[in-house]
């Protein structure tokens, strides 16, 4: 049951903390800004994606499935 | 398995030599209770992420929810001060949970993102350069009196907008308020006079801002009051966190950090030689193992929101709870060889400026400050020689903080 994300992160609140990428490295990465950007939004587990976004100190990052359009986070 | 360490935190061993006595709990005790002061102390690394990452079962509200005594203890007499100093601190939005923690940090977030940390960056290169030019007409310097202070503290009154001539008061204030981890007996009066001191010092200029915003971190405050976020008195004293906090922890990064490179020779070679060939850059990774090998911050506490189980321990709901960093960075189930400094150290994974939803709002400024310090020093000095044989540290289990660090340097040839 493991379908397609929606990931994004509002870059007016990322600090570059970089939770995300520590949690979850194959769906985020720093960028040139040294914000937290999506690279894949199904590069990691459902699970691993999910811990990303709540762990974020800033709450930038908004999970959706692809699929259904359900919000998962926040 | 029981420990026969000394439960004495605020002296001694602990103080001189925190990795040795927090790497022994760790391996002995690591979910110990500290029967001398009536709380957890957690160690391990994997304890300290998990507990960041439950902030549901962790509460934050320490001063606001803990109405127990001081530890250690306090004159009975000074129990009306504690009183103040415990509303004063309950303010801090630090000390909130969630869903209030997340409304008033997020008023400051717009602050501190990386682009906006970054249009700093040349002014704490000029500051750097000046600094150091002074000391070399000495030939010789204090890095904490005339380096790692005045550089952290110049940049933090910049950025509230405070007058370069106020700088050495605002900092007499802010190490009055260094006493809140300390184990002094009479430490409640110089902590309530810094904090009223600074509440009076700040008020009127809080009022300025309201009326006229400006382009500093007082005025982002001031918007929190308008939207209603923030009271008057929580604008004030949330000035306050962040004039303590941005400056009093990058001090001892950049001290830290300094000794840390004398005592490894081979690295700080390593850092002078820097070809620039790796990414990250081995500036930025010299940055994150200073902050890993001898964090600023050494614990961080909280309060059981409810019964929670721990390594065969049960920690129950409204019992203190302090996790130690110190501990966490050394863990060698996390670090290989956890106990060498190794600046090309990459993945590296501390817990220096915690986990979780309550990361270090300033994490940005304090690596920016940290990496051009310690540039600047590779790039400026052959050798720092230290003029110390012991080190004396400030008998505080909150920060790693030096009293003093006196070097001579010899100039790199051009």
């Amino acid at each position: 049951m493991a379908g397609k994300l929606q990931v994004s992160i509002d870059h007016n609140v990322c600090v570059g903390n970089a939770m995300c990428p520590h949690l979850a490295g194959k769906t985020f990465a720093l960028n040139d800004d040294r914000q937290g950007s999506v690279i894949d939004p199904d590069g990691d587990t459902r699970e691993n994606v999910l811990e990303a976004a709540e762990a974020c100190p800033v709450s930038a990052i908004t999970v959706v499935d692809a699929e259904s359009g359900e919000q998962l986070f926040p | 398995m029981v420990t026969a360490i000394n439960d004495d935190m605020f002296s001694g061993q602990a103080i001189e030599d925190p990795y040795g006595y927090y790497g022994q709990l760790r391996s002995e005790d690591p979910v110990h209770w500290n029967e001398k002061y009536k709380l957890w102390v957690l160690t391990r690394y994997e304890d300290v992420v998990w507990c960041t990452r439950h902030n549901e079962l962790f509460s934050s509200a320490v001063f606001k929810t803990d109405e127990r005594t001081p530890y250690p203890e306090i004159e009975e007499s000074d129990m009306g001060l504690y009183d103040d100093i415990r509303k004063f601190f309950a303010s801090w939005f630090i000390q909130h949970d969630r869903p209030v923690h997340m409304d008033m940090r997020r008023v400051l977030h717009g602050y501190f993102t990386p682009k906006s940390m970054e249009q700093w960056r040349p002014m704490v290169k000029s500051v750097i350069k000046d600094l150091l030019d002074e000391a070399d007409e000495q030939g010789e310097m204090d890095i904490m009196r005339d380096f790692a202070t005045p550089l952290p503290l110049f940049v933090i009154a910049q950025m509230m907008g405070m007058p370069y001539e106020d700088r050495k008061f605002i900092r007499m204030l802010a190490e009055k308020l260094l006493f809140i981890g300390r184990g002094d007996i009479g430490r409640m009066q110089p902590l309530h006079d810094g904090i009223y001191e600074l509440i009076d010092y700040l008020s009127p200029v809080v009022e300025k801002r309201i009326k006229n915003p400006e382009d500093d971190f007082i005025s982002v405050l001031a918007e929190g009051e308008k939207s209603g976020i923030y009271t008057r008195e929580q604008v004030v004293s949330n000035a306050i966190l962040l004039l303590l906090a941005g400056h009093e922890t990058t001090i001892n990064l950049i001290c830290n950090g300094s000794l840390a490179f004398m005592q490894h020779p081979d690295q700080w070679d390593l850092l002078k030689n820097d070809k620039g060939d790796v990414v990250p850059p081995l500036i930025n990774r010299a940055t994150e193992e200073c902050l890993r090998y001898d964090p600023p911050v050494k614990s961080i506490q909280r309060i059981a929101s409810e019964d929670v189980e721990m390594g065969g321990k049960l920690i129950r709901k409204n019992d203190r709870i302090r996790w130690f960093i110190t501990g966490a960075n050394r863990d060698p189930e996390q670090f290989e060889d956890p106990d060498t400094f190794d600046i090309n150290r990459w993945p590296n994974a501390h817990v220096g400026f915690g986990s979780g939803i309550h990361h270090c709002l300033g994490a940005t400024l304090a690596r920016l400050e940290g990496q051009e310090a310690f540039k600047a020093l590779a790039d400026r000095y052959d050798t720092l020689n230290l003029e110390a044989r012991e080190f004396d540290y400030q008998p505080s289990i909150t920060f790693r903080s030096l009293k003093a660090l006196p070097v001579t340097m010899a100039m790199a040839a051009d």
